[in-house]
């Protein structure tokens, strides 16, 4: 009979957590579209608030935790090492903003209800904020901890489309992501989004006439 | 950045190749591999001075911030084969 291997036994303990990780993302995505509807209601014509929420793919969850590990290499003699609860984004829910000034008051709507989930920023490799990030436990499972972001819409189209393009369908090349000169650039599209957002933003704001 | 950039080429400059999916620096001529973690906590004159190093025997010397254990060196000697 074939060896049971690590990813075996995270598989069984991912779908043993599978209904507590569609709950958690079900209350998650609730609790913050409703907190977030006086800033919904009120935003000008241009403006967009997104909520979406997502469920981490089993594969990808035993992935993620392979790639924490240093050499990314279980240790086969030590499975009991390894729990899927470990992760903080088995469920997540993204909110992308735009304009990105709209960022810190839909963080603070969020961060009023969720005000003891711990923060876990994303940075760049110079220390400026990508993304504001917290995770913690909601009320559907005492198991798996809940995330959410809070991001420029553009960063967060641009995390999507490199998602999408590259690691969904070859979760391996992930790691490409880790490459110093791959974070280089990435720092370099993330500085140019920035730089296109606050134009838009002023040209907006000096608008004579104001009918957007 | 500018240092983990610089770093990055100092390993390929030396001959090793980044794997993505084991977040290690590899030559397989010399036997060695760098993880990214051990890269990042180590300055540029550390990094050389391990590249420098000069190692004994027959198997691969790993360069972790945790030194892996031997079921972790069996796991990646069997796909650095």
């Amino acid at each position: 009979m074939a060896e049971r291997t690590v990813e075996d036994r995270l598989r069984e303990q991912y779908f043993d957590l599978l209904p507590d990780i569609r709950r958690v993302a079900e209350e998650l995505e609730a609790e913050v579209r409703f907190c977030l509807l006086p800033i919904s209601l009120k935003l000008d014509r241009y403006e967009r608030l997104v909520v979406s929420s997502r469920i981490k793919e089993c594969e990808s969850a035993v992935n993620a935790l392979r790639r924490r590990q240093e050499g990314a290499t279980f240790d086969r003699e030590q499975p009991d090492l390894y729990v899927l609860t470990g992760l903080k984004d088995l469920a997540g829910v993204r909110v992308s903003v735009f304009p990105r000034k709209r960022c810190e008051e839909t963080r603070l709507e969020i961060r009023r209800r969720f005000a003891d989930w711990e923060p876990d920023p994303v940075l760049d490799e110079n220390g400026h904020l990508l993304a504001h990030k917290y995770f913690g436990y909601c009320k559907a499972s005492n198991k798996v901890r809940g995330e959410f972001q809070v991001l420029p819409m553009l960063t967060s189209l641009f995390w999507e489309v490199e998602h999408a393009a590259i690691y969904k369908p070859t979760p391996k090349l992930k790691g490409v992501a880790g490459h110093p000169k791959m974070k280089d650039r990435a720092n370099q599209v993330a500085a140019a989004l920035k730089a296109f957002e606050e134009e838009f933003e002023m040209l907006i704001g000096r608008d004579p006439l104001g009918e957007t | 950045m500018a240092t983990a950039v610089t770093k990055s080429k100092i390993l390929e400059d030396a001959g090793y190749d980044y794997s993505f999916d084991r977040k290690m620096y590899i030559n397989r001529k010399t036997k060695k591999a760098f993880s990214v973690e051990f890269a990042e906590d180590h300055n540029e004159d550390e990094l050389r001075g391990c590249i420098n190093e000069d190692i004994q025997g027959e198997g691969w010397r790993f360069y972790f911030n945790s030194p892996p254990s031997e079921a972790v060196k069996r796991e990646l000697e069997r796909v650095l084969r």
